[in-house]
């Protein structure tokens, strides 16, 4: 028994092409970028503990020590995204190129009274995958930036690190 | 009534169709015949609009498109269904595309031709292939069903077969375009013949005519196509040097 989910997956494939697999593909990749993305922690980790010196027994904070910029500890923890993103075209592609492997059903979906259809069923699902990419990208960077600026005592924050993420990715070199 | 008026098409400088002029009244079932590369399937695919063109081609006066498609049907014989989906599977799908789909017709004719309704279609034979092709073109509820060699690869009870249940089917406002090479099988089935050759209209007559006339189709064909009875034996004295 289908549920109302599949259906609705099944409508924005094309027909034949098994949309749950493809989404369970796509979810492997989210989690293999997911899994990728937490090497963030092992960096910010790194330099965390770099903040500290020993007095004695007593682990004390070093005040004269500036943790990295956020971006610069980020690194490439959230390319995996970027791939999985820039691969997902060449799902588009492979969903035209359906209709011509075996048979030439693009005649049926061309001759549609509902002319959307086929760029519906061919678009859909991997442009619904980029901007999960880009959400997913953009919501890791918000919690790492929130884990970095609560857990870096502030007295080694470098100031700015909001403008230096953005100046990141708008590519404008200081 | 489908108005083809001069539409030409080239493919790379070589003219496939050249100023076609033709009409399509309802309520016919016509033959359209011609050699390998004479413009059959062209012409079919402008009618569709699968190719662009020059010239103009309407449906009651309207251009063809997303609005009035539905009124077209097709049946090819490179399949336009999906081979992954079972015919239970495809009927939903042209249900859902097409208003008019007739479903009593479809049972009856998957019952008739005994075509399993829950088995992907990349599993049947291609004598079924065919049949499922044309039987999804008769059912889509179109007023035009246009049919480019649909039988190629089915063996000749198969096809007998399908003519029979056609003309039997038919409603007197469908209008059946087959593209074939078997003409002697379908002469007594079809209501015009139009001959295509090198991309031009080159005879357009009904069968009425024809009887008329004490002729038969092959004769027509041979006449318009200046067919030389003679050319086998004077190729195979060339051949052998015999007289």
């Amino acid at each position: 028994m289908k549920t109302s989910f599949e259906d609705t997956l099944a409508r924005h494939v094309p027909p034949g092409v098994d949309g749950k697999r493809e989404l369970i593909w796509l979810a492997v990749g989210g989690a293999l970028c997911l899994l990728y993305s937490l090497s963030f922690f092992i960096v910010y980790l790194n330099h965390y503990q770099a903040l500290f010196v020993w007095d004695g027994t007593a682990r004390v904070l070093n005040t004269e020590a500036v943790m990295p910029d956020f971006i610069a500890l980020l690194g490439n923890s959230l390319t995996g995204f970027l791939i999985l993103a820039l691969c997902l075209p060449a799902l588009i592609f492979y969903h035209y190129a359906y209709h011509y492997r075996d048979s030439m059903s693009i005649y049926l979906m061309k001759r549609l009274p509902d002319r959307w259809e086929l760029h519906r069923r061919c678009i859909s699902l991997p442009f619904c995958g980029i901007l999960a990419c880009c959400g997913a990208a953009f919501i890791l960077l918000l919690v790492y930036f929130g884990v970095y600026m609560l857990l870096t005592p502030s007295a080694c924050l470098a100031p700015d690190q909001w403008q230096k993420i953005w100046i990141a990715f708008l590519g404008v070199v200081k | 009534m489908i108005e083809v008026r001069n539409v030409s098409k080239s493919f790379g400088g070589k003219k496939a169709l050249d100023s076609i002029n033709l009409t399509l009244p309802q309520g016919q079932i016509v033959g359209l015949f011609g050699e390998n590369g004479a413009g059959k399937s062209t012409l079919m695919k402008c009618i569709l609009g699968f190719l662009r063109f020059s010239g103009e081609i309407t449906l009651d006066g309207e251009p063809i498109s997303s609005r009035n498609i539905a009124r077209l049907s097709f049946a090819t014989n490179e399949h336009s269904f999906f081979p992954n989906l079972t015919a239970q599977a495809h009927m939903e799908f042209y249900q859902l595309h097409f208003p008019k789909f007739n479903e009593k017709r479809f049972r009856g004719l998957m019952e008739f031709f005994e075509l399993p309704a829950n088995k992907a279609l990349r599993h049947f034979s291609t004598g079924q292939k065919n049949q499922f092709e044309v039987i999804l073109s008769l059912c889509q509820g179109a007023d035009y069903i246009l049919m480019d060699e649909p039988f190629a690869g089915s063996d000749v009870f198969n096809r007998e077969d399908f003519y029979k249940v056609l003309l039997g089917i038919l409603e007197p406002t469908e209008t059946v375009l087959l593209a074939t090479h078997l003409l002697e099988e379908v002469e007594h089935f079809i209501g015009r013949a139009i001959l295509i050759r090198r991309g031009r209209i080159v005879g357009d007559i009904s069968m009425l005519e024809l009887e008329e006339s004490g002729r038969k189709l092959i004769d027509y064909v041979k006449e318009t196509y200046h067919y030389q009875a003679d050319r086998v034996s004077k190729a195979l004295n060339e051949l052998t040097g015999e007289q």
